[in-house]
């Protein structure tokens, strides 16, 4: 290995990066994009403020109480529907997926369960709503739980059956802080693999593979050089992706060594299985197909955008021939939940992986006569 | 070890096949040191996998080839540092510089002494130093191919095509920096399907054909031996020329512009052919007399014309 050479392909290669604008966006800047965008929808999500559209048809009191109360739950913003308005165009027009009608006769049904304490007295609050529309089933459990919740009190009688929460992290953690790591593999992945691949395929078809081999560069240096470029542009793309997150979102993240050791497996494995890709497809176009059918089904079945467990059981099985699935895993260990075990056994899997595909890589990878 | 030599290039009895097909058949040359020596014939000929094998890119399937005295099968490694390679349609990294370009090469050499300057005047690129390589014309991308096969200060220089799908004027500007190198005593291997570059530039041509070697001298020699006539040129001559020539017993050759080119063996000839026009009443704008080119020697031995691969056309200047 001659360290000059690596670091002369290293300093053309950096060079190319920061050159072209386009390649900065996707390999910086989309990541970084992401994050915002899956960090707003699923922060919100935490703890989201519903809008509720209600329509008082009994103009009571009572029935103004009830909307004082929902409202004073905190997970509901009270729009009031005039009484002479219909409900349904209302929220056809208005484009509403909820509206909550309190009938007329509320405050008289209310006075005959309390003052009478007749317990066949009640009243049925109607709720209006889009079928189709995202979100409405969660605004309508919330509500839900918020008016079973006003009953129990009304009864004046605590409740029989209570329930604790305990997580079995240390702290209470946000969708985001699970989803960053995710972005984070993804990212890496994709950045070395695309790397790899666009990088070499290009090279090799315009002839520059052939110009090197007639220079003392090995293929050790070629590939080392590749390696060092996609790690550093990793490194800089997660710093990079950690500072949003800490910024913007103010996620709760343990950075330790383990985030480097997956970083740099990630790499690893995925630039040796680029030049494998590189190799055995020849033509740029063709192997940038290759990584995109190896891509996709890692980046929606290896837990980067929600849980394996939310996927069906021969699915979540398949999640876990995926390399994806381990540097995920592996990094949620280290950051989230810091189990050194976990991650080390994350680490085991995917180092093995890693060591497997990029021998391989180096094995097939040659600069000269059949490199044309 | 490296054995001393006179010849900068032995090639002995080469052949290289891909599978069925036979690319290299059996050829042997020697290129001695300091001599431009082209190597002529057709896409496809079999020319640039032979010159491959020698710059250690390919492997042959037989017969021995040294280059400085070393064996290009197992000594790949040294025989790199001594030798400059201008593949055919030099690429390099898009988005760096030309000076870049040169620097990158030289470390790939190790040289600490490589004169960047020196390399991008002798190129002509000097207004062209801060220019990335995507944004140069064909033209400008093969003169910055030569300083990087320059940048080691190489013993044999390898040039494979340099002038392909480059405008006329491009191509003498490259051709002004090939006989920069020839003084400098290069020992140049030159690869062209351009017979005028080879006549102009090389000491010794040899001519393969399916790859055969067919002949082998100095573009003077190949003439000489293979093309000891003269051709006469009549410049729009009337139709009716041919057959008075006929009558004399020469065989009219008609072009696209109605030109007569009569293949002549005396100088004598010339006097008559040039009277029996004048006695049939016929008239021609303009005449000249010439020797024959190579590309007249190539038609003669090969049966083939040369002609540019439009599939190898690149953006001139």
């Amino acid at each position: 290995m001659n360290l000059h050479v690596v670091v002369a392909n290293l300093v053309v290669s950096i060079k190319s990066f920061y050159r072209d604008k386009t390649v900065v966006f996707f390999r910086i800047a989309f990541p970084v994009i992401l994050i915002l965008v899956f960090g707003t929808i699923f922060m919100e999500r935490d703890n989201e403020i519903f809008n509720l559209d209600v329509q008082d048809l009994d103009q009571t009191t009572s029935s103004a109480q009830l909307v004082k109360t929902i409202g004073l739950s905190g997970r509901f913003k009270i729009t009031q529907v005039a009484p002479a308005v219909n409900a349904a165009q209302y929220a056809k027009d208005k484009k509403r997926n909820l509206v909550l009608i309190i009938p007329k006769g509320f405050e008289e049904s209310l006075m005959h369960r309390m003052g009478l304490d007749d317990p066949n007295a009640f009243v049925t609050l109607t709720e209006i709503h889009d079928p189709s529309s995202f979100g409405v089933t969660t605004k309508m459990q919330v509500l839900n739980m918020v008016l079973a919740g006003i009953n129990q009190k009304m009864s004046g009688k605590p409740p029989f059956i209570k329930s604790a929460e305990t997580s079995i992290l240390t702290k209470k953690y946000r969708f985001i802080e699970f989803f960053v790591p995710g972005i984070i593999a993804m990212a890496v992945m994709t950045s070395s693999l695309f790397g790899a691949v666009n990088v070499n395929a290009e090279l090799l078809q315009k002839g520059v593979i052939r110009k090197l081999s007639t220079t003392p560069i090995t293929r050790t240096d070629w590939i080392l050089s590749n390696v060092l470029y996609q790690f550093i542009l990793a490194v800089l793309s997660t710093i990079v992706m950690l500072l949003v997150s800490y910024g913007v979102f103010k996620v709760s993240l343990v950075i330790n060594a383990w985030l480097l050791v997956f970083v740099a497996l990630d790499v690893f494995a995925f630039v040796g299985l680029g030049m494998i890709l590189t190799r055995v497809a020849k033509e740029a176009e063709s192997a940038a197909a290759a990584a995109d059918a190896l891509m996709f089904p890692m980046m929606f079945l290896s837990g980067t955008f929600f849980p394996v467990e939310m996927m069906p059981e021969f699915l979540q099985k398949f999640a876990k021939v995926l390399p994806l699935y381990y540097v995920n895993e592996g990094l949620r260990a280290s950051m989230v939940s810091v189990d050194n075990t976990a991650a080390l056994r994350y680490a085991a899997v995917i180092g093995i992986f890693a060591a497997v595909v990029f021998v391989l890589g180096i094995m097939i990878t040659t600069l000269s006569e059949e490199a044309t | 070890m490296t054995k001393e030599t006179e010849y900068a290039i032995e090639v002995e009895r080469l052949t290289k096949r891909y599978g069925e097909l036979l690319a290299v058949n059996d050829i042997s040359f020697t290129v001695r040191k300091g001599e431009v020596f082209a190597f002529l014939g057709v896409n496809g000929a079999g020319k640039t996998t032979t010159v491959e094998i020698i710059e250690t890119i390919r492997t042959l399937t037989s017969g021995k080839v040294s280059l400085l005295g070393m064996d290009v099968t197992k000594r790949k490694r040294d025989i790199v540092t001594r030798i400059g390679v201008l593949p055919q349609g030099f690429n390099s990294f898009d988005r760096i510089t030309v000076r870049e370009t040169i620097q990158y090469y030289s470390r790939l050499f190790s040289c600490r002494n490589t004169d960047v300057d020196g390399l991008i005047e002798l190129v002509d690129l000097k207004e062209k130093t801060k220019e990335q390589f995507k944004d140069l014309s064909g033209g400008l991308k093969q003169r910055l191919g030569i300083a990087v096969a320059l940048v080691n200060d190489p013993e044999v220089v390898f040039l494979d095509e340099p002038t392909t799908g480059l405008d006329p004027r491009a191509r003498r500007e490259v051709w002004e920096v090939l006989l920069g190198l020839r003084k400098k005593g290069k020992t140049v291997f030159l690869t062209t399907h351009y017979m005028e570059e080879a006549e102009l530039l090389a000491d010794r041509v040899a001519i393969i054909a399916k790859g055969k070697i067919i002949a082998m001298d100095s573009p003077v020699q190949l003439i000489e031996d293979n093309a000891n006539y003269m051709v006469l040129t009549l410049r729009s001559v009337e139709e009716r020329a041919s057959e008075i020539i006929r009558k004399i017993g020469f065989e009219p050759i008609h072009d696209n512009h109605s030109n007569i080119k009569i293949r002549l063996e005396h100088t004598d000839d010339v006097q008559k052919v040039l009277n029996a026009i004048k006695e049939g009443g016929t008239s021609f704008l303009g005449l000249d007399v010439r020797k024959p080119n190579l590309e007249e020697v190539f038609l003669k031995l090969t049966g083939e014309t040369l002609h540019e691969d439009p599939a190898g056309e690149r953006g001139a200047e």
